[in-house]
């Protein structure tokens, strides 16, 4: 790989052992992927700083590299981790809050952004065209299609590495020539269930597609994107009329899709019955500003408390604990549970759920693997309706 | 004594020890015990051998526990793959574990048993197995 004297330099520990380190890391698995040279970065990402997904290992990683002085050298935000930070949560079980404090502690010490989110374009909105080091494969994707942004899905050891050394391998994403469009899919669909059409995405479509048929509704957009990150390893689709021109090309070779409603019968599953035990969750991704207070105001008006064997669950990044307090509070009067920079992907819950029912196609993904749970995917509507009662 | 010859150096060193062989690609997130040093699903011993094996699958936490068998003195002395993934690349570099990609890997890992001997000497560009 063909490095700058500057490059040589850091590699050759002039900077200090973790700088080294971090700079070996990004050009080892550059050069193993074929990259040639590096490019600096914006913005980094930092996934895979939940305690309870990385346990000692990570915690001894990170403390290493905080005691070898490393230092963000570019703007860096973090991941959830697996604490409510407010510790308001019935349904997020705090076990390992002492490790992932300590873990934070590390983390800030190094200069990176207590943000404790997977929308870390809330924090900060990448520009197009703009280079990115980010992990958190639906913030990735969420950049590459809506804002034409480029960064591949990292690993968190990678990201982590470009956050203290402001760099990454130029390869993939980063390339104008490999965001290129190979399939065009028609959503025919007449049940806009995004959460559910992002995972038929991910399973059904192994190239770069661009969809037609869609709403430019934000909300319903990060529900699939994410979705499809999940189900499949998607990085880029290119939504018509939404992502930025020149951020992709057009093969001349383009071949065609349609998804119906009857395709999204599997992804969405069955409603529960009376007596299943179930968690309903918004919040995957964590819910900007708009969509938390329209949370609100639909709980709100509808003036009651969750039924027996019906819990709430809502995931909203960290720095709602400061600005939306009151609201947070408000919802607690409801009986619903609030958790702040974290979520059930990666924490553990303290009690056993038959459902999970949610809006969220990722997280009926992960929750039926990690926590054993049948899935059914709602609108917010619906769900608060199963909820709440109707 | 057989010979095979080394496609590309990814993380370099020097190294000689027993061998542990997996035909098969691991996750080291789940599937290998970073404090016994054990791959859990076969029931075998990878620290201080060298692991040969396909090469690595899943979850981005497996750098950190193959940095964490390092750490606790339990890691393989040189991982030797068939092909590498980042997750198996930035966790040799971040472990200080030479990670080499042999060319014929079938006929490695069907020569290959465990408790031979393998060797490999920095930059030398082949690897040597002596059957015990």
């Amino acid at each position: 790989m063909f490095l700058t004297r500057e490059q040589e330099k850091i590699l050759a520990g002039e900077y200090g052992w973790a700088r080294s380190k971090a700079l070996e890391v990004i050009v080892k698995v550059g050069e193993a992927l074929g990259a040639e040279r590096l490019i600096e970065v914006e913005h980094a990402h930092v996934s895979g700083i939940s305690y309870t997904n990385i346990g000692d290992a990570g915690l001894e990683l990170v403390q290493d590299f905080y005691r070898g002085r490393a230092y963000a050298r570019v703007y860096t935000t973090l991941n959830p981790g697996c604490v409510d930070l407010l510790s308001y949560s019935q349904i997020v079980d705090n076990r390992y809050r002492d490790k992932q404090l300590i873990l934070n502690r590390y983390l800030e010490a190094m200069g990176f952004r207590p943000t404790y989110t997977c929308i870390p374009y809330l924090h900060r909105k990448p520009g197009p065209g703009e280079h990115l080091s980010w992990g958190e494969s639906s913030a990735v994707i969420f950049a590459n299609s809506l804002f034409g942004s480029r960064t591949n899905r990292e690993g968190g050891p990678l990201a982590l590495s470009s956050a203290i050394t402001g760099y990454t391998y130029y390869y993939g994403l980063h390339l104008l020539e490999n965001r290129v469009v190979e399939v065009s899919i028609a959503v025919e669909a007449k049940n806009k269930c995004y959460g559910a059409l992002g995972l038929w995405i991910g399973y059904n479509v192994k190239s770069i597609p661009m969809i037609r048929g869609v709403s430019n509704d934000i909300s319903g957009l990060k529900l699939m994107l994410a979705a499809s990150a999940a189900s499949g390893d998607h990085g880029l689709i290119v939504i018509e009329g939404v992502t930025p021109a020149k951020s992709y090309i057009v093969s001349d070779k383009v071949e065609k899709m349609y998804v119906e409603d009857r395709d999204l019968e599997e992804y969405i599953g069955v409603e529960p019955s009376e007596n299943d035990k179930v968690l309903g969750y918004i919040g995957c991704p964590h819910l900007d500003p708009r969509e938390f207070f329209e949370l609100v105001d639909k709980i709100r008006s509808r003036g009651k408390s969750a039924k027996r064997d019906r819990d709430l669950l809502v995931s909203i990044p960290a720095v709602y604990s400061n600005l939306f307090i009151d609201e947070i509070h408000e919802l607690k009067r409801y009986g619903v549970d609030v958790a702040v920079g974290t979520c059930p992907i990666v924490s553990k819950l303290r009690e056993k759920y038959d459902y999970l029912v949610t809006n969220s196609g990722k997280a009926a993904f992960y929750m039926s693997r990690l926590h054993g749970l049948n899935t059914y995917i709602a609108s917010i509507d619906r769900v608060l309706e199963i909820v709440f009662g109707g | 004594m057989y010979v095979f010859r080394v496609s590309t150096v990814v993380v370099n060193g020097s190294c000689r020890g027993r061998a542990a062989v997996i035909d098969d690609y691991i996750s080291f997130f789940g599937e290998v015990d970073p404090e016994r040093g054990v791959h859990r699903v076969r029931g075998k011993r990878v620290a201080d051998r060298v692991l040969v094996f396909r090469g690595s699958r899943g979850s981005t936490v497996g750098s950190y526990i193959i940095y964490s068998m390092k750490k606790n003195g339990k890691s393989p002395i040189c991982f030797i793959v068939s092909r590498v993934d980042p997750v198996l690349v930035a966790g040799a570099v971040l472990a200080e574990i030479p990670l080499l990609v042999v060319e014929d890997f079938d006929s490695l890992i069907s020569t290959v048993d465990d408790g031979d001997l393998v060797e490999y000497c920095s930059e030398g560009g082949v690897i040597r197995v002596y059957k015990t």
